[in-house]
C-alpha cells in the first residue's frame, strides 16, 4: 500500500500540470469568491426570511396571541423552543433567529411600557432576519401597538392634564392615534431588541471570506480527487492494474492505496488553500486548530472518498470524467460552493444536506465564523465520516465488479 | 511444474478455452502457439492466477494453484502482452516500484533492478522517463520489470508485439539466457518464427483447443508433415496448376509465382511419384525444392487455418 502511494505521489509531482491545477486552480476561484463575496455578512443587505424560533418565556394569552399571529404568515415557518435550545440552533446556523418573549411580556403590554421581546439572530444570515424583523413588528403591533400607544397618550393626558374636557381628550386621543399608525413603526421597531448571537469578536473572521474559501476549496477538492480516482480506470486501461494483479496484492489494497494517496493530496491541498487564505486575506486560522485540523482530515477523508467512489462507479476513464464533473458540479451548487445557502429557498437547503460541500463548508462556518467549540462541531466532523466510510465501501463493492472485472 | 488438467473458460457465449490440458516442465521453454483470439492470453491469465477456469485444475508444483495464490504470485513473473509501465517515471523507478511490490529489500532490490537493467541493455538510460524510450526499450524494461524478484516460472504474453527486429533480437537473447539460467518459461506468440527458435515444446491451439503439443519434430510426426516440396512450373503451363494441385493434394498453390507446396511424409520415396504425377499431368518442372516442414504448414495441416489468418 505505502508502495502504491509513493509511487502515486511520485507520478503525480513529475506531472507539473496536475500540481500547478491542484493548487493554483483554487487559489485563483478563492481570490474570485473572495473578492466577490469578501464584505458579506459585516454590512446589512436584504435578502429573504424563511423559519423562525421561538421562545414564549411569558406564556400568557398577549404572548399566544403573537404566536397565532405570526404562525398564520405564510412566509414564515414558526418553530416553538425554550430558549437555550434555540439559541444553540440559532448558533449552529440551523435557523436565522430566534424571538424570546420574555416573562412580563403581557404585563407590558397592559402597562403600556417597552415590550421585552427580544430577537436573537445569526449575523451570518442577517438578510433573512431582514425580512424577519418587519414581519415580527408588524405581528407584534398589529394586534397590540395601538393599544399601547392608546395607553401611552391616556397615562400621558391624565398625569399632564388632568382637568381636561373629555370630548377634547377624545379628540387628542383618536388624531394622536390616527397620525402614529400611519407614521409607520418607528417608534415601534425600536421596541424588538436585536442581537446577534455571535456578539462582537475581536478575531472575527468575514463570512463572506470563509464561504469563498471553504466553498471554493471544497469544490476543488472534489475535482482533483476525481481525476486521481480516474487514474483507476487509467491503470485498468493501461495494463498497469492487471500487472498489479498479478502481484502479490490484493485487490482492495490497490484501492487503499489510490485512497491513501487522495487523502493525503486533499489534506495537503485544503492545508495549502486555508494558509494562502491566512497570507493572502487574513482568515484567522488560530480560533480552534483542534477543530480545524479535525474538519480538514473529516473533509478530505469525506471527499477522497467520494473522488474513488465516483472512479469505481465507472467503467472507462472518459465516463469517470464526465461523470464527476456533472456530480461535483451539482453538489457544489446545492451544496453551497457556487452560492451560500442562504441565498437559496428553504427545500434546497434541506437538499443540500446530500452534498459533501454542505458538511464541509458548514463546518468551517463553525469554526471560523460561528466560533463553535470543537465537541459542538463533532456531530459535522462524524457525518463527514460516515460519508467517507460508506463511500468506500460502496467504492470497495464496485471496484470488484467494475474495475477488477478485467476481461 | 505445472500441470493444466482440462480446463474450460467461458465468456458469456465466447468459449475461450475447452478442455484445454497440457504439462509444462521445469526449465522448458513452452510455447503457445495461435492466432489471435485462440484462447493463449486466456490461458496466461489462467496461470498467473488473475483468472480461475469455469471447469478443470491446474497444479503448480503438484499443488493446486489456488490453494496458495500469494505464494504461487512470488514464484511467478509475468510479462503482459501490453506495456504495462507508468510511463511518467523512469525505467529504473518503475522496476523499483514494480520489485517493491515483491516485499524485497531495498538494497537487493536495487542491485537487482541494475542487473535486470544491465541484461536487457538499457543500464545507459536507466534514469529517463520511459515516455522517450522507444517501443523496443520499452518492451525490454517491460519485460525487465518481470524479472526482478527471480521468479522460477516467466509466463510472457506476446512479448515482441510491435517490436523493431533489433529489439526483438534482444528480446530473444535474454530469453535463452534465463533458460540457460534454468528459468521456466511460456511463451504465447502468433509467430512461428519465434516459436521455432525459443520453444523447445509448442502447444498448437486454436478456437479454445489445443491441436497438438510436442517439439516441433514431434509435431511434424503428429501432422503427419515432414518435408515441404516446392515444386515450381514454367511460365507457359501454369494454367496447369489448379488441376496438378488437386490431384497431388497440394498443401497451398502461388498462382503468381507459378509454384504449389506438397507435403511429405518420407521425400525419398515419394519424391518419383509426384514428379511422374505432374508430367502425367502435362506439366514441365522448372524447379523442385525441399525443406523441413515448418510450423505454418503444420499448423495449416492441423487446424484447417493459416496462422496468420
Amino acid at each position: 500500500m505505502i508502495v502504491l502511494f509513493l509511487k502515486d505521489l511520485k507520478i503525480f509531482l513529475k506531472d507539473r500540470r496536475s500540481v500547478l491545477l491542484t493548487f493554483l486552480l483554487p487559489i485563483a476561484l478563492i481570490t474570485l469568491f473572495a473578492l466577490a463575496y469578501g464584505n458579506m455578512g459585516k454590512s446589512s443587505s436584504r435578502s429573504r426570511s424563511i423559519s423562525l424560533l421561538l421562545s414564549d418565556l411569558d406564556s400568557s394569552d398577549a404572548s399566544r396571541a403573537v404566536i397565532t399571529g405570526l404562525d398564520s404568515v405564510d412566509a414564515l415557518t414558526l418553530r416553538l423552543c425554550d430558549s437555550a435550545e434555540g439559541l444553540a440552533l440559532v448558533r449552529h446556523g440551523d435557523y436565522p433567529a430566534l424571538l424570546i418573549l420574555h416573562a412580563g411580556f403581557q404585563d407590558s403590554l397592559l402597562a403600556g411600557k417597552s415590550l421585552p421581546a427580544e430577537l436573537l439572530y445569526d449575523e451570518l444570515r442577517e438578510m433573512e432576519v431582514g425580512l424577519l424583523q418587519p414581519l415580527i413588528i408588524s405581528k407584534l403591533f398589529s394586534s397590540f401597538g395601538k393599544e399601547l400607544i392608546r395607553k401611552r397618550i391616556e397615562d400621558y393626558l391624565a398625569k399632564e392634564f388632568p382637568d381636561l374636557d373629555p370630548a377634547l381628550r377624545r379628540k387628542i386621543l383618536e388624531d394622536a392615534l390616527s397620525d402614529n399608525v400611519a407614521a409607520g413603526g418607528e417608534a415601534e421597531t425600536s421596541a424588538l431588541k436585536l442581537n446577534s448571537v455571535q456578539g462582537e469578536r475581536e478575531d472575527e473572521n468575514s463570512p463572506g471570506l470563509v464561504q469563498a474559501v471553504a466553498g471554493t476549496a471544497i469544490m476543488m477538492l472534489l475535482f482533483s480527487v476525481a481525476g486521481l480516482g480516474s487514474s483507476l480506470l487509467e491503470e485498468k486501461e493501461s495494463g498497469t492494474l492487471r500487472r498489479l494483479l498479478v502481484a502479490p496484492l490484493s485487490g482492495n489494497s490497490i484501492l487503499y492505496g489510490k485512497m491513501l494517496f487522495a487523502y493525503f493530496i486533499s489534506i495537503v491541498q485544503l492545508l495549502v488553500m486555508f494558509l494562502f487564505a491566512r497570507l493572502v486575506f487574513g482568515l484567522n486560522l488560530s480560533m480552534n486548530i483542534p477543530a480545524l485540523l479535525l474538519m480538514i482530515a473529516a473533509t478530505a477523508f469525506a471527499v477522497s472518498a467520494f473522488g474513488i467512489f465516483l472512479a469505481a462507479v465507472s467503467k472507462t476513464r472518459q465516463q469517470a470524467q464526465n461523470l464527476s464533473t456533472l456530480i461535483i458540479l451539482i453538489m457544489s451548487a446545492i451544496g453551497g460552493s457556487m452560492i451560500p445557502l442562504f441565498f437559496m429557498p428553504s427545500i434546497m437547503q434541506k437538499i443540500a444536506y446530500f452534498s459533501v460541500n454542505y458538511w464541509g463548508i458548514q463546518g468551517f462556518y463553525d469554526i471560523f465564523w460561528r466560533g463553535l467549540p470543537l465537541i459542538e462541531i463533532l456531530p459535522r466532523i462524524a457525518v463527514l465520516t460516515g460519508i467517507g466510510v460508506l463511500m468506500t465501501l460502496f467504492s470497495i463493492r464496485l471496484f470488484r465488479k467494475n474495475i477488477l472485472k478485467l476481461i | 511444474m505445472i500441470t493444466v488438467e482440462n480446463i474450460s473458460k467461458s465468456f458469456g457465449e465466447i468459449h475461450a478455452l475447452q478442455d484445454v490440458s497440457f504439462h509444462i516442465r521445469r526449465g522448458e521453454i513452452f510455447g503457445l502457439l495461435g492466432p489471435n483470439g485462440a484462447g493463449k492470453s486466456t490461458s496466461i491469465h489462467i496461470l498467473s492466477t488473475l483468472l480461475r477456469p469455469d471447469s478443470g485444475e491446474v497444479l503448480f508444483d503438484g499443488k493446486p494453484l489456488y490453494s496458495d495464490v500469494q505464494g504461487v504470485k512470488m514464484k511467478i513473473g509475468v510479462v503482459p502482452q501490453e506495456i504495462a509501465l507508468y510511463e511518467k517515471l523512469s525505467a529504473l523507478d518503475n522496476l523499483l516500484f514494480w520489485g517493491g511490490l515483491y516485499r524485497m529489500p531495498r538494497a537487493r532490490l536495487r542491485n537487482k533492478a541494475a542487473e535486470v537493467l544491465e541484461l536487457v541493455g538499457l543500464s545507459g538510460r536507466a534514469r529517463d522517463p520511459v515516455s522517450e524510450y522507444s517501443g523496443g526499450m520499452k518492451r525490454r524494461v517491460n519485460l525487465a520489470c518481470a524479472l526482478l524478484h527471480d521468479p522460477q516460472l516467466l509466463l510472457m504474453d506476446e512479448p515482441t508485439v510491435g517490436v523493431d527486429p533489433q529489439s526483438r533480437n534482444h528480446v530473444f537473447e535474454v530469453i535463452e539466457a534465463l533458460h540457460a539460467a534454468g528459468k521456466t518459461i511460456v511463451y504465447t506468440t502468433h509467430y512461428m518464427e519465434e516459436a521455432e527458435r525459443l520453444c523447445e515444446r509448442i502447444a498448437i491451439i486454436d478456437r479454445g483447443r489445443i491441436a497438438a503439443i510436442g517439439s516441433l519434430e514431434e509435431l511434424r510426426k503428429i501432422s503427419g508433415i515432414t518435408d515441404i516440396l516446392r515444386i515450381r512450373l514454367a511460365p507457359s503451363q501454369r494454367a496447369l496448376l489448379p488441376q496438378i494441385a488437386e490431384s497431388l493434394k497440394a498443401l497451398r498453390v502461388d498462382e503468381q509465382k507459378g509454384e504449389l507446396e506438397i507435403e511429405c511424409q518420407n521425400i525419398g520415396k515419394e519424391l518419383p511419384q509426384i514428379i511422374a504425377a505432374v508430367q502425367k499431368a502435362g506439366g514441365q518442372i522448372e524447379s523442385i525444392e525441399s525443406e523441413r516442414a515448418h510450423l505454418e504448414s503444420i499448423f495449416l495441416k492441423l487446424t484447417g487455418t493459416a496462422l496468420r489468418d
